[in-house]
């Protein structure tokens, strides 16, 4: 099963916005399959800017992306979707849909990817269970708390069981509780075979676990412990 | 439609930018369906002004000095009369070409001296029409005076400026079709940037751009068929009061062409009917397709 042991590769990524300062200067990186990383770094260190190059809605302006084994700029457009369907994303904004219920935004990956709602209805109600948005399977995004979205995210970029997830502060707004409740799902996925990333500042989160960490600085990756 | 099942209510309805356009293409195919309708009855009038006066020639015979003018007029009955593919020849009274000029110069005893040209009207068979100019030939040869006059220029005046109205009515059209393409293309745009949003979380599930792309498009279908049929509904409304308004008035060949059009004379073209049922949908296949084309574009352009 382990054919591509590497998940994603940078090679001196570097990154600018317009004609701003590089945000990322030559990043390095390599993410084996399996493997569960914190990435930290003071506010506007540059974390969601990173997550957005994994998550291929931002090209970077020199180095190389290697996603799956493959060079992301030889990517053809019409295949970009059938990779981000094996990358799970938690924004730091939700981006939850306001017309859609929760149940439909929980299940937006599989409606994309053609199934019928009679073939994903009982997965998508067992994992809304789970979060703890049972309650409110029906209810529209606007009506939610700051919690309850986050964790209507999360259940949406899990749904799938995708290759790689990446969290953009996915405990942000619930209590230490439920937090560490999300990392213990988080961690099941991992033990399931699923690539992690988790940009947080919640230093109470890196220490309840023993994952490896990496901080962003000034644009430059270190490795931590 | 399957696709329209899975397809329709990840864009919400109410943020598409859908009324704007449907009042702007309905008068769209409200202009087509005037267009259409007036080529269609220049078409009919054209073709009736001209086959009246191809079924009936003048014949003109001047008065000449020292020239019995009735015997004249004889000979070139007698002679009309044995051409093959007229059908009848009338000789007018003195009073006919005098009649003619009466407008202009009043009931008076002046008309009775001038020397007035004497006119014979003579009926043509349209299945088989002799020969005009060689008509015209022995006419000169046998009767000093005499003239043909076979409405030919007017015919053919008739004829050019007909061509000229229905390439004018063509090129109407074509800028109609133009500008209902610009319209949905700038629609699509602004149906995608009122959805930028939802448009983006769609690409980062995973979604393809024809599938978000199809989220759309139905609506746009919708949008053509109604605008066509209305603006359809409403071109036809005019054309029946404009026939039924006019149609007590004196019959020209553009009144009766537009009164027969609408009231079913025996004459009317089936065609002229398809021409109006083409308007919905082709507003249909324009908003459909344009609208595809446009998203797609720009789907592909945004990452
Ligand atoms: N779309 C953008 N256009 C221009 N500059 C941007 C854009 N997005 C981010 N930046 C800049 O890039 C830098 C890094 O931003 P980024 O959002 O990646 O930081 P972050 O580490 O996620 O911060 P936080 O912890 O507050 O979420 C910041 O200086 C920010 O102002
Ligand atoms: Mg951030």
């Amino acid at each position: 099963m382990n054919e591509n042991k590497t998940v994603v590769r940078l090679e001196n990524v570097g990154l600018r916005y317009g004609r701003g300062h590089e945000v990322l200067k030559d990043i390095n990186l390599q993410l084996d399959a399996g493997s569960f990383q914190f990435l930290t770094g003071p506010s506007g260190a540059g974390k969601t800017s990173l997550l957005r190059l994994l998550f291929l809605s931002l090209k970077p302006t020199r180095g190389l992306i290697n996603m799956f084994g493959q060079d992301v700029a030889s990517i053809p457009p019409a295949k970009m979707p059938f990779i981000r369907r094996r990358i799970g994303v938690v924004f730091q904004d939700f981006r939850l849909l306001d017309h859609l219920t929760t149940f439909q935004n929980i299940a937006l990956p599989l409606r994309v990817a053609g199934q019928k709602e009679k073939q994903y209805r009982s997965d998508v109600m067992d994992l809304v269970s789970w979060v703890g948005l049972k309650d409110h399977a029906n209810a529209y995004p606007p009506v939610l708390s700051g919690g309850e979205k986050q964790r209507a995210a999360i259940a949406r970029a899990v749904i799938t069981q995708p290759d790689l997830l990446l969290a953009d502060e996915p405990t942000g707004n619930v209590d230490p509780d439920l937090a560490l409740r999300l990392l213990r799902l988080f961690a099941e996925l991992n033990k399931l075979g699923t690539t992690v990333v988790i940009a947080t500042h919640d230093t109470n989160l890196i220490r309840n676990s023993d994952y490896n960490v990496m901080e962003l600085a000034n644009g430059e990756l270190e490795y931590g412990c | 439609m399957a696709a329209s099942k899975t397809g329709t209510g990840l864009l919400p309805r109410s943020q598409m930018p859908l009324k704007t356009l449907m009042i702007a293409m309905t008068i769209m195919c409200y202009l087509a369906s005037l267009s259409i309708g007036a080529l269609v009855l220049i078409n009919q009038a054209v073709d009736k002004w001209s086959s009246d006066i191809a079924g009936e020639i003048t014949i003109q015979i001047r008065q000449l000095d020292g020239k019995d003018i009735e015997e004249r007029v004889s000979k070139a009955k007698t002679l009309l009369d044995q051409v093959k593919g007229v059908t009848k020849v009338e000789v007018l009274d003195k009073t006919a070409g005098a009649k003619l000029l009466e407008p202009w110069l009043g009931k008076s005893n002046i008309i009775s001296e001038l020397p007035i040209p004497r006119l014979l009207a003579v009926t043509i068979n349209r299945a088989s029409p002799p020969d005009f100019g060689l008509l015209e030939k022995q006419l000169q040869q046998a009767v000093k005076g005499a003239s043909l006059d076979t409405h030919r220029r007017w015919q053919a005046e008739l004829t050019r400026m007909g061509t000229s109205l229905k390439w004018l009515g063509y090129s109407v059209l074509m800028l109609i079709v133009l500008s209902a393409i610009a319209l949905v293309i700038y629609a699509s745009r602004s149906a995608l940037e009122a959805n930028r949003h939802t448009v983006e979380v769609l690409h980062f599930v995973g979604a393809t751009d024809p599938y978000i792309a199809r989220q759309v498009q139905w609506q746009f279908l919708l949008a053509g068929l109604k605008s066509g049929i209305a603006g359809m509904a409403m071109g036809v409304l005019t054309f029946l009061i404009l026939g039924l308004s006019t149609a007590t008035a004196a019959s020209s060949g553009f009144v009766e062409a537009s009164y027969s059009l609408l009231l079913g004379a025996p004459e009317v073209n089936y065609i002229s009917y398809m021409l109006f049922f083409l308007i919905p949908l082709v507003a249909t296949l324009i908003c459909l397709i344009a609208a595809r084309l446009a998203i797609m574009r720009i789907l592909q352009n945004a990452i």
